[in-house]
């Protein structure tokens, strides 16, 4: 009911500072298995841009680190006080600096986001918490699993953005490319903590990669 | 090599044949618009006064570069890419079938309101460009595509309109409006490139609710309420995003149908109205605060009451009759505003 209100607060409020309109999209009836045909467009950062698939990257990009956001918060509201309060906290930062990153693009290039949202907010916090309540060494477990994830993700949209040409992309490209550094360096901090003593180590990443790749399925969708 | 050549002709034109025998099923619609297009529109410009000869060569040489045509017919297959490629042998004012199809229909428009968002328009729209009426057997024979060829122009024109108010604002020549006024000119201006159609109009409404129409419908519907909210200056990107056009998009709708039936001088009425409605949805975010902080009170008054009754160290019964009394006390002093906005509207009429 909060996240509800919230939403409804928030969404009617003033119009934000504009920014400069980013191409117009008048579409024809799209046919079958086709492709919208843009009538005008007037900004070069979407012209010749292969839409669809950039959209689903930056959608689960943008779902990934909202989602790790909230595991960090997850696990600094049990472990904040512990003696990894704050390599979580920083590791944290880093996240947040991030998700600041993917708004800007989302907006930029006009993509929607995952309807799920409020429901990886929930499930991350839920992640973050529930790893951090089997100790230190289950929340740097936690850690190592998603950032593993998240790295092998972008990986693969890094290959894919290549395959449609690195010049066209070459900003989206620095950004993955920089953001996946980041995370192989939290993947590292993790198991420089001992997440691999931790209880159940392979049951538990095993487990959380599957969820992170439900999630990136669905987020890429949906 | 002659032969092989008129044999390679006969071949196409056997198949032009059975490909029109085919297109005439507009009801099954197995061949993709442009490709049924690509067919009859040959044959109709043999049909038609102008330029006999060269789209007779032009269309046997498109017959030839898809031998292997007529096998994937059975599944729809996307929009092909325009002709105009073909080994540099078309004539020069060839056109896609897409730029062609556009143009009837753009023509077609001006006899709406006197034909209906029918085949009939179409036919007289094809008219005026010189074609046979038959171009109308191109599009399906519910008017489909007219409307949504309409629906797509007014909204590219939104589009542009939008695009160029923002300009403005940005170069310092206009004031940049607030977000109600903005989203109630923007609908406004979208709602009256209605008017000209508006006697016709719930035709085409109840042809876009047609199931093989929804998509198509649901897609422009979404991203000119995209697009509004785009030059409104929404920036959300969590679930705000959703709620925002969930919002705009029932404005536009009932507004819509308000204009239907409004019959008040220039659509006063219908203005009032979206007026009303967009000032209620700015409120919701408001309303929506105010239930919050509500409830967030009753929350706290709550556990002050228990806190209270738990260090009353009475007896039991005692204790829950406290609770009971301070949680009521607390509950109708939420109220009290509105009894007394109430209770000074009753005696209005006295002062």
């Amino acid at each position: 009911m909060e996240v509800a209100a919230a939403a409804v607060r928030r969404s009617l409020g003033q119009g934000r500072p504009l920014r400069c309109g980013l191409g117009l999209r008048g579409r024809w009836p799209v046919p079958a298995g086709g492709v919208s045909l843009r009538r005008c467009s007037t900004r070069g950062s979407l012209e010749g841009v292969n839409r669809p698939v950039i959209d689903r990257i930056i959608r689960v990009d943008h779902a990934g680190e909202y989602g790790a956001n909230r595991i960090y918060a997850g696990q600094m509201a049990v472990l904040g006080r512990s003696s990894v309060g704050p390599v979580i906290q920083q590791m944290w930062n880093q996240e947040k600096d991030h998700l600041k990153k993917f708004d800007e693009l989302m907006v930029a290039y006009r993509v929607r986001p995952t309807v799920l949202l409020p429901f990886w907010n929930v499930a991350g916090f839920v992640l973050g918490a529930g790893s951090a309540l089997l100790g230190k060494k289950g929340a740097m477990a936690c850690t190592v699993a998603v950032e593993e994830s998240i790295s092998d993700h972008y990986n693969s949209q890094i290959r894919t953005l290549v395959e449609e040409g690195p010049e066209k992309y070459k900003e989206l490209l620095q950004v993955i490319k920089q953001f996946r550094d980041d995370e192989r360096e939290h993947h590292d901090i993790g198991l420089e903590h001992d997440a691999e003593a931790a209880p159940a180590y392979s049951v538990l990443k095993t487990a959380i990669q599957l969820g992170c790749k439900a999630a990136i399925f669905l987020s890429e969708r949906i | 090599m002659a032969a092989a050549a008129a044999a390679a002709a006969a071949g196409g034109l056997r198949r032009a044949g059975w490909r029109l025998w085919r297109g005439r099923a507009v009801v099954q619609c197995q061949l993709s618009p442009p490709q049924r297009a690509l067919q009859v529109s040959a044959v109709l410009r043999r049909v038609s006064d102008e330029q006999k000869e060269p789209f007779v060569s032009s269309s046997q040489q498109q017959f030839d570069s898809h031998p292997t045509d007529h096998q994937p017919e059975q599944e729809p297959q996307g929009p092909r890419p325009s002709y105009t490629g073909q080994g540099g042998q078309e004539s020069e004012d060839y056109e896609s079938e897409e730029q062609l199809q556009h143009r009837i229909l753009t023509a077609a428009l001006e006899f709406v309101p006197e034909h209906g968002w029918t085949a009939e328009a179409i036919a007289e729209g094809a008219k005026t460009l010189g074609l046979s009426v038959a171009a109308a057997g191109m599009f399906h024979s519910d008017g489909s595509e007219l409307i949504l060829h309409f629906v797509s122009q007014c909204n590219t024109k939104l589009s542009e309109l939008l695009e160029q108010e923002q300009k403005l604002v940005q170069l310092g020549e206009a004031e940049k409006k607030p977000t109600d006024q903005f989203l109630r000119d923007a609908v406004q201006a979208r709602l009256r490139m209605l008017i000209p159609y508006i006697d016709k109009w719930p035709q085409a409404l109840s042809i876009l609710l047609l199931p093989h129409n929804i998509p198509s419908s649901l897609n422009l519907l979404t991203s000119m309420i995209d697009d509004i909210w785009h030059y409104a200056g929404d920036q959300s990107t969590d679930f705000n995003w959703y709620t925002r056009r969930a919002v705009l998009t029932g404005v536009y709708n009932t507004t819509e149908l308000v204009m239907m039936q409004d019959s008040s001088p220039d659509f006063e009425d219908t203005w009032r109205f979206l007026e009303n409605r967009v000032a209620d949805a700015m409120n919701m975010g408001n309303t929506a605060n105010q239930v919050q902080s509500t409830g967030e009170a009753v929350f706290q008054g709550l556990m002050g009451a228990a806190v209270t009754v738990s260090n009353a160290g009475t007896s039991r019964a005692v204790r829950a009759e406290l609770f009971l009394f301070l949680s009521m006390l607390n509950v109708s002093v939420l109220f009290l505003p509105n009894l007394e906005d109430s209770v000074k509207k009753e005696l209005s009429f006295i002062t």
